[in-house]
């Protein structure tokens, strides 16, 4: 019995090579690194593949290939007739879309088949593009490869600077979150070594309707992330001072219900890199952190206002109401209560160091 | 086997046919002598090769010559031996004749003789331990007479409850077989298994104490050794005084011990000599080291050949350079790779010290610089394989090593079969098997399954001597505590 | 009637909690979300505290039942109804147990096939698979106990993990409590205990355990720790997933973890998923050990012959469930007939042997 048992242990080691599955040898694929889809006649698409070529001690080659296609399966699956290895999609870091396509077709089609896809990450960035995604995707920027360069671009201006936080994650859960809209960065090529953060797309129902451009994206973060840092430029009649925001926050209250009105309070403590002025008194600290705090009130409102005409609600002001209110239902919101909605602002700001002159 | 035709394996009584059995063989001796005070003739019978002559010379002539000897039983009182028999059971005369002992018989009587022993002592000096050796710590090893070895122990643990129980092993060789164990501290039932154990054991001829491991293990086919084998003298005294069973065997410089636990073989004895925080820390190294040494190759092919996603973007363009020229899948570059090592380790152990340290470096060296170049293989699976050698190598117990080194081959072929989910597959293979190993009877994954809290504080971490106030559990031990240890002192306040 | 089981086979009772807990948690985490949010919404956490508390007195029950017994649950059915008519009522459950066993395996290989290896073979995976719960279970119950043991120390790095999607998380999600009826949140409750059945299993192997009365304790520590580790996950989920994305989403456990990138290793759901094979491992095992005694006790075949016969069933069974309504289909009856015989049978049970039990001694006494 011992003995049988132990020869059927070794049986499968034989057969299992007949259960054997499809395999993706690293060195045997042609992984890629960042797609770009733009619009053709007729509700076409073109869609552009970059992969890169890795070769030693040098940066990657990008290799481009492009097709077109109605939808984005049958796109890769043109390319593959000209590739010689096999195209996947698991190392993806972004996906552009060109202008015309944003605003004229929309994407959501072609991000549904990005999530439905296990291979793709939650974490690659999706941006819009001033211009064509093939002409982004043409260049050759930094040394890590096109989409790298273009995905760690992204990555620093959320870490460190004005752009909001994103990326395909944030994007559905914006677009399926009630009463809330989805925003993507939007990039431009500037030479062919170069391109640079430009705005933030507005999207309604997949396709963009509004931008918000290079200057005003601190401001926009401050409304849409929780907590965001940043550079600011306020002027005063004494000189004009650069404030880094280095810790911020936002918090939202519901102060009325009928219409609904909503207090947003932003807090924000900053420190001034740079003035242009003589001398800088704790009575001009003072003073630019006012002028500081107007400038937040104006451009937020601004904002709103605009948010409000448009019919769009990236800040999820609707998505606010509804964790405050019982029973909250979303069409009426959008039809009837949203465009009443009245927001307030109210910005704090704090400016703790001027560096390290006196 | 010539041996077998020796007519007294059969017939026991017949002493003329000892005789003429014996004296086929160039070492059988038998002298005539007279003393001539008595008037006494008297003949001494021994194989030459096994008695010190200077004993007979020296100590035992004279006295039977000049003494007064007049009767068989006078030799007790004339000879300076300690070991004089006299007696007249037949039936022994063959084995003691083997075991060193000199026959003395006087004309006349036939039914009675004497034996007195003088055994010429062959053996080596105790040395420096070779597979375990330490930097802190005794720098004794067992040789391989019994004796010497016992004595060791002995002098460790001088009290009357260390038990040296003794049996004869093995039809043709007849090894001596010492069971070690406290009288009072160890759990009688795992001593009566041993003996039991040991005296069942069938086997013409015991030259190692390794036969006794294969032998006596509780599943003889499993890659993981179940008896820990040790040459340090130190660690069979400390590990008697946890309660468990030694098992000394004539001939062999390994000690074996018994029952253990899988825990037990990646722990030096060194740990007891460090500091208990640098002891933890060395034992964690080691868990690591083995963790690594098995998965990296198999690992490494999953990802490879179906796990690209979990490449980071910035290892990915080295990964795939160094491979965009090799010919093989990863499979066959990861197989090739540790063969080699093998090899290399096979050839290293087989050949004299330094020209095998020289084949370990010049082979390791040129073969992997050349297939690199050659392009047969990637330079970082390359690395990952040295590493991984090196990592199996910080296992402390030798044998347990080799059986590390063994193992990741089914974990390759799986790797290779269906990614990490083969991996997992294996790795649970693997951790069945052990959950089903038993060493002695008692579990070989304790104490962490079945889980004993207490026996924690020296598995995977050795806490301080001053919390290892208990014998480890799972001996089940007659004195369960080690020391008191003390009345709790009141902590003293800061300044007091 | 009953052999007695001999102390060497027999396990501490502290180990009752990694069984209990180690047979509630298998595939049913990968996707619990969604279904229990289907009624409830994201006051769905509630209900997952509610099904808790349900299981706490239900195993109290069961306790209760077997200290009265004295036995496995064939003894409890003995005690009511006699040895003849236990026998046939308790076969009905090996058919559960077999298609619980099928229904996990075949659901675990959906999940390798859709997000690993599309290729993958149904039949020869489940036949390794197999293989090794054989080699699990010839080694007796205590093996089997080991290996529910390391399934729940192993994996908990992974609990840790879940803290990745924080950042991309919002609390509010949550908000306002409540907004859902009672009927609703019940509803929800009910479709959490199929996620949570499993703990039935101490019906069979209550014999085995070292002085059962103290292996209450750990039993209700096992289920605490269960719903614990349910609740932390809704929360997570429900953070990170908007309703309507939660909704679109089959296994919302293995789309979390697509978001994690480490220094070392991008995408952990394929680690995840390879992991998940140790976390199902005990379920099968203790499912498939328990079939194989109920037919040593019924039948009185041996359990090493009785064992590869079912396994041949199982390994049958999940052959021929090829599309996803059908092992769907598996899955929901296997879930239903494990909700009505936890939540409905073992109570009714209660009572009368509870009754039977004060009739009896009355009898006695007069």
């Amino acid at each position: 019995m011992e003995r049988i048992r132990n020869f059927l242990l070794l049986i499968p080691l034989f057969f299992l090579l007949v259960g054997c599955v499809e395999k993706e040898t690293v060195d045997d694929i042609n992984l890629i690194n960042g797609i770009g889809f733009d619009y053709a006649e007729e509700g076409r698409i073109i869609g552009t593949i970059l992969f890169p070529v890795f070769m030693k001690d040098q940066p990657p080659e990008n290799k481009i290939l492009t097709a077109e296609a109605a939808i984005k399966k049958s796109v890769l699956q043109d390319i593959q007739k000209q590739s010689a290895d096999p195209i996947v999609t698991g190392k993806m870091r972004v996906v552009l879309f060109g202008e015309e396509l944003s605003t004229k077709q929309g994407i959501l089609e072609l991000v549904d088949a990005f999530q439905r896809d296990p291979g793709v990450g939650s974490g690659i960035y999706l941006a819009t593009v001033d211009g064509t995604a093939e002409e982004i995707l043409k260049g050759k920027y930094g040394i890590k490869g096109n989409a790298a360069h273009i995905a760690n671009l992204l990555d620093q201006n959320v870490k460190r600077e004005d752009l909001p936080k994103t990326n395909l994650q944030r994007f559905l859960a914006d677009f399926y979150q009630k009463g809330k809209t989805p925003y993507i960065p939007q990039i431009k090529k500037i030479s062919d070594e170069n391109v640079e953060l430009s705005g933030v797309g507005l999207f309604k129902s997949g396709k963009i309707i509004d931008t918000i451009t290079q200057d005003k994206m601190f401001f926009f973060k401050l409304l849409v992330d929780k907590f965001s840092e940043g550079m600011h430029r306020v002027g005063i009649e004494k000189g004009d001072a650069a404030i880094r925001s280095i810790r911020s926050s936002h918090n939202f209250e519901l102060t009325g219900r009928n219409p609904f009105e909503v207090t947003v309070k932003i807090r924000v403590e900053g420190v001034i890199n740079e003035f242009t002025g003589n001398e800088l008194t704790p009575k001009i600290t003072k003073q630019l952190a006012k002028q500081f705090e107007e400038d937040i009130a104006r451009e937020c409102m601004y904002f709103v206002k605009r948010f409000q005409e448009k019919e769009i609600d990236p800040v999820g002001f609707g998505h606010f109401v509804k964790t405050q209110e019982r029973n909250f239902n979303i069409d009426k919101w959008w039809a009837a209560e949203y465009p009443k909605l009245v927001v307030k602002i109210k910005p704090d700001v704090t400016i703790t160091e001027a560096g390290v002159i006196q | 086997m010539a041996f077998m035709k020796f007519p007294f394996l059969k017939k026991k009584n017949d002493r003329e046919e000892i005789k003429k059995a014996l004296s086929k063989s160039k070492d059988y001796t038998t002298v005539t002598y007279l003393n001539k005070k008595t008037n006494v003739t008297f003949c001494l019978t021994f194989m030459s090769t096994l008695v010190d002559e200077k004993i007979i010379n020296d100590n035992a002539l004279p006295p039977l010559l000049e003494g007064d000897f007049y009767r068989l039983e006078d030799t007790k009182n004339i000879l300076p031996l300690s070991d004089v028999q006299v007696t007249e059971e037949t039936d022994k005369l063959e084995q003691k004749l083997f075991n060193g002992y000199v026959l003395l018989t006087m004309q006349g009587i036939e039914n009675k003789f004497c034996f007195f022993s003088a055994q010429k002592e062959v053996s080596r000096n105790v040395s420096v331990p070779e597979v375990e050796f330490n930097v802190i710590g005794p720098k004794e090893a067992f040789v391989e007479s019994i004796d010497q070895n016992l004595n060791l122990i002995r002098k460790r643990l001088p009290i009357k409850e260390l038990i040296i129980e003794e049996q004869k092993v093995g039809k043709l060789s007849k090894t001596t077989v010492a069971i070690l164990y406290i009288d009072g501290i160890t759990n009688t039932e795992n001593v009566n298994t041993v003996r039991q154990r040991i005296s069942d054991i069938e086997f013409d001829a015991i030259t190692d104490s390794s036969y006794i491991v294969q032998m006596i293990s509780d599943n003889q086919h499993s890659p993981f050794p179940q008896l820990l084998d040790t040459e340090r003298p130190d660690r069979v005294a400390a590990i008697l005084a946890e309660g468990k069973v030694a098992i000394i065997v004539d001939g062999s410089p390994h000690a074996l011990i018994t029952p253990t636990t899988l825990v037990e073989f990646f722990s030096s004895f060194e740990d007891y000599f460090l500091n208990w925080i640098l002891s933890s820390f060395l034992r964690l190294v080691r868990i690591f080291a083995v963790t690594f040494s098995v998965l990296v190759t198999p690992v490494y092919v999953a990802t490879l050949s179906y796990h690209y996603e979990l490449i980071p973007q910035d290892l990915l363009g080295l990964l795939v350079t160094s491979r965009r020229q090799i010919p093989f899948p990863p499979i066959l570059e990861a197989l090739f790779l540790e063969l080699t090592i093998e090899l290399l380790r096979e050839a290293g152990a087989r050949l004299p010290t330094k020209v095998g340290q020289t084949i370990g470096i010049v082979g390791g060296i040129v073969l992997g610089t050349a297939s690199v170049e050659a392009g047969l293989t990637s330079n970082v699976l390359l690395i990952f394989v040295a590493l991984a050698a090196l990592a199996s190598f910080t296992t402390p117990i030798y044998k347990m090593s080799n059986t590390i080194r063994l193992i990741r081959f089914p974990f390759l072929i799986f790797a290779e079969l269906w990614g990490l989910l083969g991996i997992l597959l294996a790795f649970c293979f693997f951790l069945t098997h052990l959950l089903r190993l038993t060493s002695l009877g008692r579990p070989f994954l304790e104490p962490i399954y079945p889980p004993r809290i207490h026996d924690l504080k020296d598995a995977l971490i050795r806490l301080p001597f001053s919390q290892q106030t208990n014998r480890p559990f799972f001996l089940q031990s007659k004195a369960p505590k080690r020391f008191d240890d003390g009345t709790a002192k009141e902590k003293k306040d800061i300044d007091e | 009637m009953t052999q007695i089981v001999p102390d060497n086979r027999k396990i501490s009772p502290s180990l009752v909690f990694f069984l209990i807990h180690s047979m509630q948690i298998g595939v049913g985490v990968l996707g619990f979300q969604r279904i229990i949010a289907k009624s409830a919404g994201y006051d769905a956490w509630i209900s997952i505290l509610i099904a808790g508390l349900a299981v706490h007195i239900i195993v109290w029950m069961m306790y209760k039942m077997l200290r009265i017994a004295d036995g496995d649950i064939l003894a409890i059915h003995t005690y009511l109804l006699g040895k003849k008519a236990a026998k046939i009522l308790c076969s009905i459950l090996i058919l559960y147990f077999v298609l619980l066993t099928t229904a996990v395996l075949r659901n675990f290989i959906e999940i390798v096939q859709v997000w690993m290896f599309p290729h993958l073979h149904t039949f020869w995976f489940g036949l390794v698979f197999l293989l090794l719960v054989l080699y699990v279970i010839f080694g007796g119950f205590r093996t089997v106990t080991g290996i529910a043991f390391f399934s729940v120390l192993l994996p908990l790095y992974i609990l840790f993990l879940f803290l990745y999607t924080v950042p991309f998380s919002d609390f509010t999600n949550m908000l306002p409590i409540l907004d859902h009826s009672i009927k609703d949140i019940l509803l929800s409750s009910r479709d959490m205990s199929f996620s949570i059945v499993g703990f039935e299993t101490l019906l069979f192997f209550y014999p085995f355990i070292k002085n059962p009365e103290k292996s209450k304790k750990w039993a209700h520590l096992g289920i605490a720790y269960t719903t614990f580790a349910y609740f932390y996950l809704a929360i997570i989920t429900f953070a990170y997933f908007p309703e309507a994305q939660l909704d679109k989403n089959v296994w919302p456990t293995l789309t979390l973890w697509k978001i994690i990138e480490m220094p070392f290793v991008e995408r952990f759901e394929y680690i995840g998923i390879a992991n998940w094979c140790l976390i199902i491992l005990p379920n099968i095992c203790l499912a498939l050990w328990c079939v194989s005694r109920l037919t040593k006790q019924i039948f009185s075949v041996q359990q090493r012959r009785a064992l590869p016969v079912l396994a041949l069933l199982v390994l049958v069974g999940i052959s021929l469930l090829v599309t996803r309504d059908q092992i769907n289909t598996v899955t929901n009856i296997t879930g239903k007939f494990g909700f009505y015989f936890n939540f409905v049978y073992v109570p009714i049970l209660f009572i009368v042997i509870l009754i039977t039990k004060k009739v009896r001694s009355h009898g006695k006494d007069t």
